[in-house]
């Protein structure tokens, strides 16, 4: 049979699921995307470029023309704000779908004004792309002829693209996140710069002169049963860092670390720059303490003598890691599908990691387990290529 | 911003094959995947079995069932046509129809295919000089470690074994992944003892921490060091000698074997590869330039695309990922036999003087000539990026939507309009200054009053003349935004765009302009805040200036 006639819900509008819905829809198959937040783009829309005097490979620019492909296409129907309420098998797959409610979390605490009235402020609310902007009428509510409004779908295939929870860094108390303003997080960090272009200090809004990353904060991590790398924490803090050395060459940044991990082919080279123009620290920080001037005075082992050794920074910003999304178990419980034991879905072998032991269900992206944009993107890509061959025989 | 015009095209058939270069595991995967999409292939190996990979990922933990289920498919379908012993001898034409040769001791084939994969072949070698070892008995590479663990496990129950990984290069999963595995299988053999040297523990990938920590509950002791252990090799006794990094002394080990880490490289034959297919290498000569518009598998060239090993080091899961990936380009690119073209970018015959230029820059390979005097266009090839446009000297080629006429247009309109404040013309990167561009508009950002934005397919396609005609038609100020190095969709066309500005520099400087009413800047498409900071830049610039 034809793939023509056949339509495919996707759960989840970031990056993988952007990926996978652009390229099924270039093959003319019908999809239906269904995100619950108000925005497309997921966590890597919120990405700021960390090039330095050039291109660092992050791919954050990729999300940027990932969803412009995706807006400008006609076989995709975009339903934002919605949440998928139960699944039914009955020859196809038929979906119950809610208009949601979903946290909308940190980015509205920027918004207080309205959207209408600061969009530059407000512009975490539409995922910093220009792209959303079709998905909203004037008075900044959505747009219900933009947007799909439907209850129910019926489809042949889905494809579970439901992404990630960011490690919340609170339950590591001993670095004082939400305690101490100038501990941040990667995402925080991340966000601030989407919006304004470069890094404050969140207590006085001054650029900061010395600032540290902490690795592998969630990851890795034994005492809370996290054994994972989340894979892109070291891309992302020694591009960040390169970055904001390159625009400030008298920044100070330390990297705490345990592993370093690659970016790419060119990691040597890269690198090696790093090692020139950080300072790199193996080992984990154990305590922060309120210094003057709101800055961050923590303690660590010295590397050369084990010694304790005590240093103060304007800004610490935490790499907290990827962990399994919040709703996995809500959403393998519906789907019937299976979560391996770290809590991210589980792909049918170790050379198909897309398929599922429910035919017809897929996966895409970090649902699977941590990836970078660059694996995200090759994932789902594997993804949509499964698809289209289930569709044909089905 | 772009004119309406009425995009003429023209319907081109394109061959329903493909070539798949390397009948290793990951090209006989790809094979099928593309033959299940109901294209021919024709696989060319230079070996004389198909899937002869297999012997040295003996221990990479993937699941031989699904491997064999895949193989035997690849082996079994009527759509595939293996050449093995065969060399790529070439190939000429543009996607959707290449002719290539393929070349046995006897003979020369040629086929007609439409697009090319390559499932390049990476180089492995051990490490063991930079470790001032010789490999013997007691020294083993890794893959003879592993090769040893498949065929004759138990010669090594009681050995003391240490490895040493991520000291003498940075490392990758992969190799870290082999070591774990060799670990693992070690430890199931009787009175074994593990010990790891290593740089950094390279656990960014599936499943790889858990494994790790396995090895650990298993009795594998790790060192982690900044740097390589001295080690001795006497009449068959090793020592290494290491400064402990926990007791901050140093120690020493007597194993009964050392297992050297190994250098996973790019293809030794991939710099004749891509010459003969004119792709462009990347970081350690693999087949793809570290771009991300290339993600995950394409080359700057249309119709030819790269899988597995070929682009970088990695996992068969990877490559299997790569595989689905070649086919859906394959699939967009080939369709089912006929695509549409645009007509619109054109080389007009009577100017052009045959020197080559726009063959020499079009970062797609896409120009080629007949009869030795007629340059054609490919147009399924071209990307429309116009740096050929802009460099040819005859200013013979018109690219579609953005012509000489279309261009001088909307800089007269760009130019013309004017307010108090400064005018502004920024030629914009449609891929990226543009989209920035309108990022800050859309969200409101400051910008200049007097600001113009200028279209252009790529910074490639900025004229020297289109910058002097912006001043001409009455601008104080002209932009000049590209993509950062490194992140251009044609390669270079920033690089050109950076050259005629410096040119256009040089000009102004003659008459006595002030060098600071030009200005070249890079920007991704997510940049609105940056790009608002650049235009207000030169606002204020030009008001100083005023």
């Amino acid at each position: 049979m034809s793939t023509e006639a056949k339509k495919v819900m996707i759960i989840g509008g970031g990056i993988a699921g952007l990926t996978a819905a652009r390229e099924l829809a270039r093959q003319d198959i019908r999809v239906e995307l269904v995100e619950k937040a108000d925005f497309l783009g997921g966590h890597a829309i919120q990405y700021a470029c960390k090039a330095t005097d050039e291109c660092q490979q992050c791919g954050a620019c990729k999300v940027e023309s990932t969803l412009k492909d995706v807006v400008e296409s006609p076989n995709i129907t975009v339903h934002l704000a919605t949440e998928v309420k139960s699944i039914a098998q009955n020859g196809r797959i038929s979906a119950q779908l809610a208009k949601g409610t979903a946290d909308k979390g940190d980015a509205l605490k920027q918004c207080v004004a309205g959207y209408a009235a600061s969009p530059v402020q407000c512009a975490a609310v539409r995922g910093f792309s220009k792209h959303n902007a079709r998905f909203y009428s004037a008075e900044g509510a959505l747009n219900t002829e933009t947007t799909g409004q439907a209850a129910q779908l019926d489809v042949d295939a889905v494809i579970l693209a439901s992404g990630f929870t960011p490690f919340d860094a609170r339950i590591k108390k001993n670095y004082q996140y939400g305690v101490l303003p100038n501990v941040v997080t990667g995402l925080d960090l991340e966000r601030g710069k989407r919006a304004t272009g470069t890094l404050l200090r969140p207590s006085d809004g001054q650029p900061p002169q010395k600032i540290a990353f902490i690795q592998c904060v969630g990851s890795r991590d034994e005492n809370l049963g996290n054994l994972w790398c989340s894979q892109v924490c070291c891309p992302y803090a020694l591009r960040t860092a390169m970055s904001l050395k390159d625009k400030n060459p008298d920044l100070d940044i330390t990297i705490f670390y345990m592993d370093i991990q690659n970016t790419g082919n060119s990691f040597p080279t890269f690198y090696q720059k790093c090692r020139q123009d950080l300072k790199f620290v193996r080992t984990i920080p154990v305590d922060m303490y309120q210094a003057d001037n709101d800055r961050i005075r923590t303690r660590f082992m010295s590397e050369a003598d084990g010694s304790p050794v005590e240093e103060e920074f304007d800004l610490l910003v935490l790499s907290v890691g990827i962990m399994p999304g919040s709703d996995n178990a809500a959403l393998a419980g519906m789907l019937g599908i299976e979560l391996g034991s770290d809590g991210f879905a589980a792909g049918a072998g170790t050379l198909d990691t897309v398929s599922t032991n429910q035919g017809g269900i897929f996966l895409a992206g970090t649902v699977a387990g941590p990836k970078t944009i660059a694996n995200t993107m090759a994932h789902a890509g594997q993804s949509a290529g499964k698809v289209i061959a289930y569709l044909r025989r089905a | 911003m772009t004119d309406q015009t009425n995009t003429e095209l023209k319907t081109i058939e394109v061959t329903q094959a493909v070539l798949v270069l390397g009948g290793g595991l990951v090209g006989l995967e790809t094979a099928r995947v593309i033959a299940d999409k109901g294209y021919s292939v024709v696989i060319a190996e230079s070996g004389e079995t198909l899937g002869s990979a297999a012997e040295t990922l003996p221990l990479v933990g993937m699941d031989q069932g699904q491997l064999d289920a895949s193989m035997e498919l690849a082996k079994a379908s009527k759509q595939i046509e293996v050449f093995s012993s065969t060399q790529f001898a070439g190939a000429a034409g543009m996607p959707g129809n290449f002719k290539v040769w393929l070349a046995t001791q006897k003979e020369v084939t040629e086929k007609q295919v439409g697009a090319i994969v390559v499932a390049g072949k990476v180089d492995i070698q051990p490490l063991n000089a930079a470790y001032g070892l010789a490999l013997n008995d007691g020294v083993l590479s890794q893959s003879q470690l592993e090769q040893r663990l498949a065929k004759d496990a138990s010669s090594l129950s009681g050995k003391t074994v240490a490895f040493m990984v991520g000291l003498a290069q940075p490392g990758n999963p992969v190799n870290m992944e082999r070591v774990f595995r060799s670990a693992l299988a070690l430890s199931e053999l009787d009175d074994c003892s593990v010990y790891v040297y290593v740089g950094d523990l390279k656990v960014a990938s599936d499943q790889l921490e858990r494994i790790y920590m396995q090895t650990r509950d298993k009795g594998t002791l790790y060192f982690k060091l900044q740097q390589m252990p001295a080690i001795t090799q006497q009449n068959g006794n090793l020592t290494i000698t290491y400064a402990d990094p926990v007791i901050r002394q140093d120690v020493e080990l007597n194993p009964d074997m050392i297992v050297v880490e190994e250098a996973i490289s790019a293809g030794n034959d991939n710099e004749e590869l891509a010459e003969m297919l004119r792709i462009e290498l990347g970081a350690g000569g693999f087949m793809q330039t570290d771009n991300v518009h290339r993600y995950p598998v394409a080359t700057n060239r249309e119709g030819i695309f790269v899988v597995g090993g070929g682009a970088e080091a990695k996992k068969l899961s990877g490559a299997w990922m790569d595989a689905e990936n070649a086919a859906l380009r394959v699939s967009e690119l080939l369709g089912t036999g006929s695509r549409q073209v645009s007509t619109e970018t054109t080389l007009d015959t009577g100017k052009c003087v045959f020197c080559l230029t726009c063959y020499r820059c079009c970062p797609h390979g896409a120009i080629y000539w007949e009869n030795e005097s007629n340059t054609i266009i490919d147009p399924v090839a071209c990307q429309g990026c116009g740096i050929c446009a802009s460099e040819c000297p005859q200013e013979a080629i018109q690219i579609g939507g953005f012509t000489d006429a279309q261009m001088k247009t909307r800089i007269e309109t760009a130019g013309a309009q004017k307010t108090k404040a400064p005018a502004i013309v920024a030629f914009c990167c449609q891929n990226s200054a543009l989209e920035a561009g309108q990022m800050a508009q859309e969200f409101k950002m400051t910008l200049p009053e007097g600001l113009k934005i200028v279209q252009v397919p790529c910074a490639g396609k900025v004229d020297l003349d289109y910058i002097l005609s912006a001043f001409v038609e009455g601008a104080d100020g002209v932009l000049v935004l590209a993509c950062h190095p490194g992140n251009c969709k044609s390669e270079r066309g920033n690089t050109y765009a950076g050259w005629r500005v410096q040119d256009a520099q040089r000009m102004l400087a003659e008459i006595g302009m002030d060098q600071r009413q030009l200005r070249f800047a890079t920007l991704a498409a997510n940049m609105g805040s940056d790009f608002a900071r650049i235009v207000s830049e030169m606002e204020a610039d030009l008001k100083a200036m005023q």
